[in-house]
C-alpha cells in the first residue's frame, strides 16, 4: 500500500486528511480524537459548571452572610440589602446569574477581587506564568530523572544502585513537599546560602542583557523546582523500575539481545519504548498532584505564583479570587492531560488499530 | 564424528553440558555433541523440555543464569567463555535466531526499523542504506517492502514468522538457528515457510538449525536429523534414515507415536513420565521409560553414540545394545505338512521360506486368509511346533538348539493367547488356578506372593479381584471376560513376547474393542512386544505397527499398516483390504491402478458398506455362541 508512498510518517498507513499536527499527536483516527476533545469539552464545562455552582451551595460564604439575620454582617437596611444583592446579581434566578457568568466567562471576566481591588484575570494572568514554569519544569525534569535513573535501576535489579534509589525514591515520597522546601530552603538558603530566599526574581534588578534575566530566574526557580520534583519522582521512578523488570522477561527483549545490540538500545529503545505508555499515564494523573504541589512550595518560597494568589484569598477569604484561581487551575490541569492523551498515539502504535 | 575434525563445519559443538543453578540445579542440556557443514540443515527433533531451547539460547551466550561447559565452534572460532562484549560481537553476525515466539517482535517499534538495527550496529549501514536492505529481504521473504512499516500487531502471525526470517538474515550470518519454525501455522503456511527455507538454503549457502517436534517438517527440510532427549542426543544421522527407519530405541518410540494421515493405529505415547531433568542420569538416561532396557548393560554408563548394530553408515545411535533389536528373529522357515498314506502321500508346505523379525516393544501384525500359514507360523516361532528348516532367535538364544532346561527359560518370555478360550483353558480350573498355573510351574515365589500377583494382573487387566470372582470357575465367566483371564494368565510371567493368535476374533465388536485397547495398554505399559495374528485386516491395523501379509506359506508384503491401507501391492493384500470395505472409501488404489483416485465416496457403497459390516459381527458374535 505504502510502497509507493515512502515518505509517509513512521507508522503510518497512509498520510492522514487531516492537519499534520493532529496527526503527530498521535491522531490516527479522526474520530476517536474528536470523541476525546468532545469528553475533554464536557468535562470542562462540568468543572466551570461546579466552580459555579459550589459557592452557592456552600454555607458560610460572605455574601450570603449579607442576607443572614443571625450573622453579624448582616445589613439590616432593606434598601441597601437589595442593592448588594443586585450588585451581586443575587436577585436573579439561578438561571440567569449562570447565564451572566457563562458570558462574562466567555469575555475573560472572572470578576473581581474583593481583597485585592482588582480585576481577578488580570491577578491570575500575572501569576499562573510563575506557576506554570514552575510545574511545568518540575513534571519534564522530574520525569527525565525518574526514567533514566528508573530505566538504569530495573536494568541492574537487586544491585547496589537498585537498593540505593528505592530507599532514596521512597523516602523521597514520604516526604511532604512543603517539608521539604522547608527543609531546602535552611538548608541552601539559609545555612549554605547559594540561592535566594525567597522570590522569583531580584527585587527592583536591572539585567544588562536577557541572559542575565535567565540567570536570575533560574537562580530563583532552584530551589522551589527541586522541591517539587522530589516530590513527584519517587512514584514515577518505582514504575518505571517495575516496568523496566516486567519487559526484561519479554520474549522480544531476548531476541533483541540475541541481535547483539548494545546495552544502551536494549535499555531505552526496547525497553524504554514499552514502559512509555504507563509511564505517561503516571504522568497524566500526576499533574494534578504537582498543581497542588506547587501550591505549598510556592507558599515556602514566597514565589509569586498562583499558589500565593490562593494562600492571600483562602486568608482574605476572597471568594471571586478563590473561584477564579481554582477554575484556571482546574483548567490548565485538564489542558494537559488532553495533551497527555493525544500523546498516547504517538508512544504506543497499538492504542489506534 | 569424524566430520567434527573436519574443518569445514560451519558450527560445532562438543560436550556441550548447560545447568541452571537450583535449587535443585537443572541439567538442561547434558552432553551434546554435533556439527553443520557450512551450508548444511541439521534437525533437531525433540520433545518440548528435551533441550531444544535451552540449545538455541546456549548458542547464542543468552543463558547467563546458567553454567555453561564444553566448547561451541563457529567457523573454527570458539564461543564458550566469550564475555558479553566478545558474544555481541558474534550475535546475528556470526549467528543468527529465529525464535518461535511471534512476540518477539516488539510491539512499539515498526517491523522496518527492527530489521534494520542489526545492520545498523553490525554492518554499520547508514539509515538510507539499511532501509533499502529491509526492503530487500523483506521481499525476499515474501512480504514485500509495504510490511517495513507495519507494527507487529498488524501482520498476521505467519507473516510475523517471516520477518523474524528476515531479521535472521540480515547480516547474513554463517548459521541461522530456527526454534519451532513451523509450530502453530496452519498447515498451507507452514509449507509456505518450509519451501522458503529450502530456497533460502539454496541460495544463500547458510547452514541451518532447526529445532523442531514436527517430524514431517524435518523431512522436508533437514539433511541429516538429531534426536534430542533429556538433553542428550539419542540418534543422530540422515534425515531419511533416522525418520523412517529410527534405529535408537527413543527415536523409534517417538516416531511410532506420531500420527500420518494414514494413521490407522490406535497412537500410544511413550511408557512413563517426562523426564526429571533434576536428575542427572549416570546410565542411559531414556533407560526407565526403555522397552528393551537391560539393566546390567544399561544402567552401566552413558552409551557412546556409534552405528547401530548390523549398519556401517553415517548414522549413530546413543545405545548400549546397539539401537533397537530384534527380540524374535525367524530365517527362511520351513514347515510342510504330510498327510494320507504311504501311496499317496500329499505334501502341503504350510510355511515356506519365511523370515521374520519382531522388534522389541513392537506390534507386528501378521494377516492372511484361512489356511494361509499364519497359526503354523505362530506355532514354529514358539517352538510349540518344530521347522523343517531355518532358524529362530529368541533374544540372542537359538530356540532350535535349546535343551529342554533351557526351553522353560525361555518360554516363560514368550507367552501366548489363542482364539477361544473356553477351549484354551481347563474348564475344571478356578480362575486363580488358571492365571497362577504359569507361576507354579516356573517356580517363582511363595503362595503369598503368587496370590498378590494373580490379584494385580486380573486388576490390570481390568477384571475384579475380589475372593468371589478368583474362585469361579472357567465356565461361569462371559467369553470376553475369560479372555482376560487367560491374559492375565500370559502377562502373570513379564514376558517379552506375547503371541495373540486370533485373539479377539470371537468377541463381539464392544467387547473386541475393549480388548484391543487393553492389549495395546498392556503392551505399551509393559514394553513388551506382540505378534497379533488376525484373519481380519482391519483389526490388524489398529494395532500393528507392523503388518505382514500372509499367503501360502509365503510373507508376500510388509509395511506399516498406513502404507498397506493407502498403497497395496500385493493382490492378496488388495483382496484383503477389499473384504475389509477399503475400496469403497478409498476406490481401486495401487499400482496396477494407472488413473487419479476418485475422491468422491460412493454414498450407497458407503451405507451397504455399514450394514455389511454390521451384519458379520452378528455372525461373528452369533457363530461364537458366547454373551
Amino acid at each position: 500500500m505504502s510502497a509507493d508512498v515512502p515518505t509517509a510518517p513512521r507508522g503510518g498507513r497512509a498520510r492522514p486528511p487531516w492537519p499534520r499536527a493532529l496527526a503527530w499527536l498521535g491522531g490516527r483516527s479522526l474520530a476517536r480524537d474528536l470523541r476525546t476533545l468532545t469528553l475533554y469539552g464536557v468535562t470542562m464545562w462540568a468543572v466551570v459548571t461546579l466552580v459555579f455552582l459550589l459557592p452557592r451551595l456552600m454555607p458560610g460564604d460572605p455574601l450570603s452572610a449579607l442576607d443572614d439575620p443571625d450573622s453579624g454582617t448582616f445589613i439590616y437596611d432593606d434598601h441597601a440589602r437589595a442593592k448588594v444583592a443586585a450588585y451581586y446579581g443575587l436577585d436573579q434566578p439561578l438561571i440567569a446569574q449562570y447565564a451572566d457568568y457563562l458570558s462574562d466567562l466567555a469575555h475573560g471576566d472572572l470578576g473581581w477581587s474583593i481583597s485585592q481591588s482588582a480585576p481577578v484575570s488580570r491577578l491570575i494572568a500575572s501569576r499562573l506564568p510563575w506557576t506554570l514554569l514552575l510545574m511545568g519544569s518540575a513534571v519534564i525534569i522530574s520525569s527525565l530523572i525518574s526514567f533514566a535513573l528508573g530505566v538504569t535501576a530495573g536494568w541492574r535489579r537487586g544491585g547496589r544502585l537498585d537498593r540505593a534509589l528505592i530507599v532514596g525514591s521512597s523516602a523521597a515520597r514520604a516526604v511532604p513537599e512543603y517539608a521539604m522546601a522547608s527543609l531546602l530552603l535552611v538548608l541552601f538558603a539559609v545555612l549554605v546560602p547559594i540561592f535566594p530566599l525567597a522570590g522569583a526574581m531580584t527585587p527592583f534588578a536591572r539585567y544588562a542583557s536577557p541572559f542575565a534575566a535567565a540567570g536570575d530566574v533560574l537562580r530563583h526557580l532552584a530551589l522551589p523546582l527541586a522541591a517539587l520534583s522530589l516530590g513527584l519522582l519517587g512514584n514515577k521512578f518505582l514504575l518505571v523500575r517495575n516496568s523496566v523488570i516486567g519487559t526484561l522477561g519479554e520474549d522480544y527483549m531476548l531476541l533483541a539481545r540475541a541481535k547483539g545490540l548494545p546495552p544502551r538500545m536494549l535499555k531505552f529503545h526496547h525497553s524504554g519504548r514499552n514502559i512509555l505508555l504507563p509511564f505517561i499515564t503516571v504522568l497524566g494523573v500526576q499533574l494534578g498532584f504537582a498543581a497542588g504541589g506547587s501550591l505549598f512550595v510556592e507558599a515556602v518560597f514566597a514565589y509569586p505564583g498562583m499558589g500565593t494568589l490562593v494562600n492571600g484569598a483562602v486568608v482574605a477569604r476572597d471568594y471571586p479570587l478563590l473561584q477564579g484561581t481554582f477554575l484556571v487551575l482546574a483548567l490548565v490541569v485538564l489542558l494537559a492531560n488532553l495533551l497527555v492523551e493525544l500523546a498516547y498515539g504517538a508512544v504506543d502504535p497499538r492504542v489506534y488499530r | 564424528m569424524s566430520q567434527t575434525v573436519n574443518g569445514s563445519a560451519a558450527l560445532a559443538i562438543r560436550d556441550l553440558v548447560v545447568t541452571y543453578p537450583g535449587p535443585p540445579p537443572v541439567r538442561a542440556l547434558d552432553g551434546v555433541s554435533l556439527h553443520v557443514a557450512a551450508g548444511e540443515c541439521l534437525g533437531i527433533l525433540g520433545e518440548s523440555g528435551s533441550g531444544k531451547s535451552t540449545m538455541c539460547r546456549a548458542l547464542l551466550g543468552l543463558v547467563p543464569e546458567a553454567s555453561v561447559a564444553g566448547s561451541m565452534r563457529i567457523g573454527g572460532r570458539e564461543l564458550s567463555g566469550l564475555d558479553e562484549a566478545g558474544w555481541r560481537e558474534v550475535r546475528w553476525s556470526r549467528i543468527a535466531l529465529a525464535l518461535q515466539s511471534t512476540a518477539s517482535l516488539n510491539p512499539v517499534l515498526s517491523v522496518g526499523s527492527q530489521v534494520a538495527e542489526p545492520l545498523r550496529v553490525h554492518m554499520g549501514l547508514g539509515e538510507r542504506e539499511a532501509d533499502r536492505r529491509v526492503a530487500g529481504l523483506l521481499v525476499d521473504v515474501g512480504l514485500g517492502e509495504w510490511a517495513a512499516q507495519r507494527y507487529p500487531h498488524q501482520l498476521s502471525g505467519g507473516q510475523r514468522r517471516l520477518v523474524l526470517l528476515a531479521m535472521a538474515l540480515a547480516c547474513e550470518p554463517d548459521v541461522v538457528v530456527l526454534d519451532e519454525p513451523t509450530a502453530g501455522l496452519d498447515a498451507a503456511t507452514r509449507n509456505g515457510v518450509l519451501d522458503l527455507l529450502g530456497r533460502i538454503r539454496a541460495e544463500r549457502r547458510v547452514s541451518l538449525l532447526v529445532m523442531s517436534h514436527d517430524a514431517d517438517a524435518l523431512e522436508v527440510l533437514a539433511d541429516r536429523v538429531a534426536v534430542l532427549y533429556r538433553g542428550w542426543l539419542a540418534e543422530m544421522g540422515p534425515a531419511r534414515d533416522v525418520l523412517d527407519d529410527p534405529r535408537s530405541p527413543y527415536s523409534w518410540a517417538l516416531l511410532n507415536a506420531r500420527p500420518t494421515l494414514a494413521s490407522v493405529k490406535d497412537l500410544r505415547g511413550i511408557r512413563g513420565n517426562p523426564p526429571d531433568l533434576t536428575v542427572v542420569a549416570t546410565g542411559c538416561p531414556f533407560l526407565e521409560r526403555c522397552h528393551q532396557a537391560r539393566e546390567a548393560v544399561c544402567a552401566g554408563g552413558r552409551p557412546a553414540l556409534a552405528p547401530p548394530l548390523g549398519e556401517t553408515g553415517t548414522r549413530v545411535v546413543a545405545c548400549a545394545r546397539g539401537g533397537v533389536v530384534p527380540l524374535l528373529s525367524a530365517r527362511s522357515l520351513r514347515k510342510v505338512y504330510t498327510s494320507g498314506g504311504p501311496f499317496h502321500r500329499q505334501r502341503t508346505t504350510a510355511v515356506d521360506d519365511v523370515d521374520l523379525d519382531v522388534r522389541e516393544g513392537e506390534v507386528v501384525g501378521l494377516v492372511g486368509s484361512t489356511g494361509a500359514g499364519k497359526s503354523t507360523l505362530g506355532m514354529l516361532l514358539v517352538r510349540l511346533a518344530d521347522p523343517d528348516g531355518g532358524t529362530v532367535t529368541f533374544d540372542g538364544t537359538d530356540l532350535m538348539a535349546a535343551r529342554r532346561g533351557q526351553l522353560k527359560a525361555l518360554r516363560a518370555q514368550i507367552q501366548m493367547l489363542f482364539q477361544d478360550p473356553f477351549e484354551a483353558l481347563s474348564n475344571r480350573l478356578t480362575v486363580r488356578e488358571v492365571v497362577r498355573e504359569p507361576l507354579d510351574i516356573q517356580e517363582i515365589g511363595d503362595a503369598s506372593s503368587r496370590e498378590a500377583a494373580v490379584r494385580r494382573l486380573l486388576v490390570e487387566c481390568r477384571l475384579p479381584a475380589d475372593d468371589a470372582f478368583v474362585s469361579r470357575h472357567t465356565h461361569e465367566l462371559s467369553g470376553g471376560q475369560l479372555q482376560r483371564v487367560a491374559l492375565a494368565r500370559a502377562l502373570i510371567l513379564e514376558p517379552k513376547l506375547l503371541v495373540a493368535d486370533e485373539a479377539v476374533s470371537m468377541l463381539d465388536p464392544s467387547e473386541q474393542a475393549k480388548m484391543l485397547q487393553l492389549l495395546k495398554h498392556l503392551q505399551v505399559q509393559r514394553g513388551m512386544a506382540m505378534l497379533f495374528i488376525s484373519h481380519d485386516l482391519s483389526v490388524v491395523l489398529r494395532i500393528a505397527d507392523r503388518v505382514l501379509v500372509l499367503d501360502g506359506g509365503r510373507v508376500v508384503e510388509e509395511g506399516s499398516g498406513g502404507a498397506l491401507l493407502v498403497a497395496p501391492r500385493h493382490a492378496v493384500t488388495r483382496s484383503l483390504l477389499a473384504a475389509s470395505g477399503r475400496d469403497v472409501l478409498f476406490g481401486r488404489g495401487g499400482r496396477e491402478d494407472p488413473g487419479p483416485t476418485p475422491n468422491v465416496v460412493d454414498l450407497e457403497a458407503y451405507r451397504s458398506l455399514g450394514t455389511h459390516e454390521d451384519k458379520s459381527h452378528e455372525d461373528e458374535s452369533q457363530g461364537g455362541g458366547w454373551t
